[in-house]
């Protein structure tokens, strides 16, 4: 045997896959599986495990401590000729109404701070302190604020002669009290992302309409409310969605969904038929359908706005 | 093996990890200590501190005491018991007693109270003990499941100062008014006092949902019948008794109207000495030392049954079916619901009558402290008092649905009679449906 010999390389093993050679290789496969697992494993703990199950008991009748018992599609039967499903349903989606109205406001507002004025900081502050603020606090607040006789706001009613209603005792009032205050309360974030897109509008734009003789108003149709589209976008999408959840202000400015039942929403019925009437599993079937119904709805957006996509050059 | 089954077992492995890490965390398997879960007060909160203290030191166990708020409790509580963490003892209603002894929730603790040294039933209110037997049927006999953290008897009380400056004699604690002469004085002491055309004092402001039950009661009137499988509100007596309680703002203005009372509610009214008549129920009691006017209790005003009628409230403390220590946790029960000492301190703090019909005699009979009719409470409790309706069924939304739409009723837009017609067969297919419920759960349908 010679040295040669001793030195040469041992033969290649075909039966082997090549990456089997490198041990870093496959340390660092063993790394990725890793921080794969760890998403994954989230996902299948806290979301698919969580939407299985409610799929399973919502065919049961459950009241959270005995076991379920499989009672069929009894609990989407119900639903439908449950008055209060339908009432709760309803007012959720007036109540949405607010959002366009939400929105507008906080364009004009945007596009007050976008001016080069003193102050813009202050007022950017006190605008967002609504976005930052507890919900549950501010619920209390503005529940005082209603309040018939010596609330805020129908003392500044009255200061101009309007002698205001019991905002949240009236089954008329109720509702556009709570919209109200949910503008009021979303008003900043809307507003600071549209100064950020207003902001991110390229200057040349306006400069070369304006020498082709276009005017303010002009310029903002053509340019501004086109550019500012994505974001209008994202902020529907979000703002239905949150506004399908809408539950603490509503469960704490009127913990018995309100005069005959006007400011019940459907998340705040779907909670009060699971903890204070034990019906689970009509609870969670609730709960798949509006999941099901904001699936839609934000589907349907998605689709809508492909259709506009629009680009600059 | 192969590589990707290797994996494969790994990625369960550490499911399975995780699994049992999100559901196993229950109790801690440490015989020595206890976790105790209830609700309430500062007020309470401090009493039942002290109370807990006095048993660790006898005991040698640790007790972790985990508070809420009133609001909150049944909800984090339900949590608990979803996620396996259930409390070594808590509180519960007896509503929940069928339901968490069907389930395996808690545990029945008869052998344990009757072999204790701290308690005596003989001693203690049927209604309070009564309230958390259960012998697999029916609620009120057999085993004991919990022992009484309290009774709450709503009285109802009156504003002696007020009365006395109206130049009427004060109510008798015996002999209650019916409802006309009641109403005879509710209408001299609704007062505008300082001329300036609004009224600044009223006869009585109430709430329809806590105070109903003891005008539709005295008059005869039933929530449900005795089996509790049918909805009883459309008879006359009822309809008269909601009738004249809405007729007390509508027709004869003796309450601040439902506007006013959102101004400046009822309760804050009657602490302002705005108000003539308003029930007070024992955890009124420490607040309302500090009133600037004289007080006292009386019977409600009474219908056509000539007998006065009112509700009790009560909790119950009870002992999770997997403590690791089910003699200290029954010990704690006993400790809590019937030691003299700490039935003593929970009286004086204010926050309860004493659980010890003994001691709640003797307490009645302190007239230092107002109210002076303290006895008024004991004759709620041994006398005339009940348990709320919806006590005893599967879920109380048929009792919500009464007071759902119950204001066109208050605000005098419909009578009472046609509003009730209206509404029994809606509450009875919410009843329907809850007893349904019930058979079900209990696996009986």
């Amino acid at each position: 045997m010679t040295i040669l010999e001793k030195a040469a390389p041992p033969a290649p093993d075909s039966s082997r896959p090549p990456q089997r050679v490198s041990t870093l290789h496959r340390r660092e496969h063993r790394t990725a599986a890793l921080f794969v697992a760890l998403p994954v494993l989230g996902f299948v703990v806290f979301v698919a495990y969580p939407i299985l199950f409610a799929i399973v008991t919502s065919f049961t009748n459950w009241n959270g401590i005995t076991a379920p018992v499989a009672n069929g599609v009894d609990n989407y039967v119900r639903m439908f000729t449950d008055q209060y499903f339908w009432k709760s349903l309803g007012n959720t989606v007036f109540m949405m109404l607010a959002i366009p109205v939400g929105l507008l406001l906080s364009l004009l507002l945007a596009l007050a701070m976008n001016r080069k004025m003193a102050g813009t900081t202050f007022f950017r502050t006190i605008y967002y302190i609504p976005v930052i603020s507890s919900i549950a606090a501010i619920a209390i607040l503005w529940q005082w604020a209603y309040n018939g006789d010596f609330g805020l706001v129908n003392q500044a009613l009255g200061y101009v002669g309007i002698d205001g209603p019991n905002w949240l005792q009236n089954p008329a009032t109720a509702k556009p009290a709570i919209m109200i205050m949910a503008i009021w309360k979303g008003l900043g974030f809307s507003m600071l992302l549209y100064l950020a897109a207003l902001q991110s509008v390229p200057r040349q734009l306006y400069e070369a309409a304006a020498l082709d003789g276009a005017s303010a108003i002009q310029q903002f149709w053509a340019i501004t409310v086109p550019m500012l589209r994505p974001v209008t976008f994202f902020l529907v999408v979000t703002n239905i969605i949150g506004g399908a959840q809408i539950f603490v202000e509503i469960n704490i400015m009127t913990p018995d969904g309100g005069p005959e039942y006007s400011t019940a929403t459907l998340v705040w019925y779907i909670w009060r038929q699971a903890f204070d009437y034990l019906n689970m599993g009509y609870a969670t079937a609730m709960s798949l359908v509006l999941g099901i119904l904001v699936l839609a709805v934000t589907a349907l957006q998605f689709a809508l706005n492909r259709r506009n996509h629009f680009s600059i050059d | 093996m192969t590589r990707k089954s290797t994996r494969a077992v790994g990625l369960v492995a550490s499911l399975a990890v995780a699994a049992g890490a999100l559901a196993g965390c229950g109790q801690s398997g440490d015989p020595d200590s206890l976790t105790f879960m209830f609700r309430g007060s500062p007020d309470e909160e401090a009493a039942y501190t002290e109370a807990i203290e006095a048993f660790e030191a006898e005991s040698g166990i640790e007790v972790d005491m985990i508070m809420t708020t009133a609001d909150e409790y049944a909800t984090k509580l339900r949590a608990a018991i979803v996620g396996g963490q259930i409390p070594d003892v808590f509180y519960f209603d007896p509503g929940s007693v069928e339901s968490y002894a069907n389930a395996g929730v808690i545990q029945e603790i008869t052998h344990y109270i009757e072999a204790s040294d701290v308690v005596d039933l003989d001693n203690m209110w049927d209604y309070g003990v009564d309230s958390y037997r259960y012998d697999g049927e029916q609620l009120g006999r057999g085993p004991l499941y919990a022992l009484p953290k309290d009774v709450g008897p709503f009285s109802f009380g009156y504003n002696a100062t007020m009365l006395e400056e109206a130049g009427i004699e004060l109510p008798d604690p015996d002999e209650p008014y019916t409802w006309e002469e009641w109403l005879e004085i509710l209408e001299e002491v609704t007062q505008d006092t300082d001329g300036d055309g609004k009224t600044d004092q009223w006869g009585t402001g109430l709430n329809v949902t806590w105070n109903l039950q003891a005008f539709a009661w005295s008059n005869g009137g039933e929530w449900l019948n005795e089996d509790a499988t049918q909805v009883t509100v459309d008879t006359p007596e009822f309809a008269e008794a909601l009738q004249y309680f809405s007729d007390l703002d509508t027709e004869y203005g003796v309450t601040p109207s439902i506007a006013e009372a959102q101004t400046l509610d009822t309760y804050q009214r009657w602490m302002q000495g705005q108000i003539a008549f308003f029930p007070i129920a024992p955890w009124d009691i420490p607040v309302y030392q500090d009133l600037d006017f004289e007080w006292d209790l009386m019977p409600y005003p009474v219908g056509r049954t000539g007998e006065p009628a009112s509700w009790i409230g009560t909790l119950g403390i009870g002992v999770s079916a997997a403590t690791a220590n089910p003699q200290a946790a029954a010990d704690l029960v006993a400790h809590l619901s019937a030691d003299p000492d700490t039935q003593r301190s929970l009286a004086e703090a204010g926050v309860q009558i004493p659980n010890l019909i003994d001691m709640a005699h003797e307490f009645a009979a302190d007239d230092s402290t107002p109210p002076v009719n303290k006895q008024e409470f004991l004759d709620v409790i041994e006398d005339y008092g009940r348990a709320l309706p919806p006590t005893y069924t599967y879920n109380p939304q048929w009792y919500d649905e009464l007071y759902t739409n119950i204001q066109p009723v208050l605000e005098g837009r419909k009578t009472a009679a046609d509003y009730l017609a209206e509404a029994q067969p809606r509450m009875q297919a919410f009843l329907d449906m809850a007893n349904d419920q019930s058979e079900m759960s209990r696996g009986t349908k």
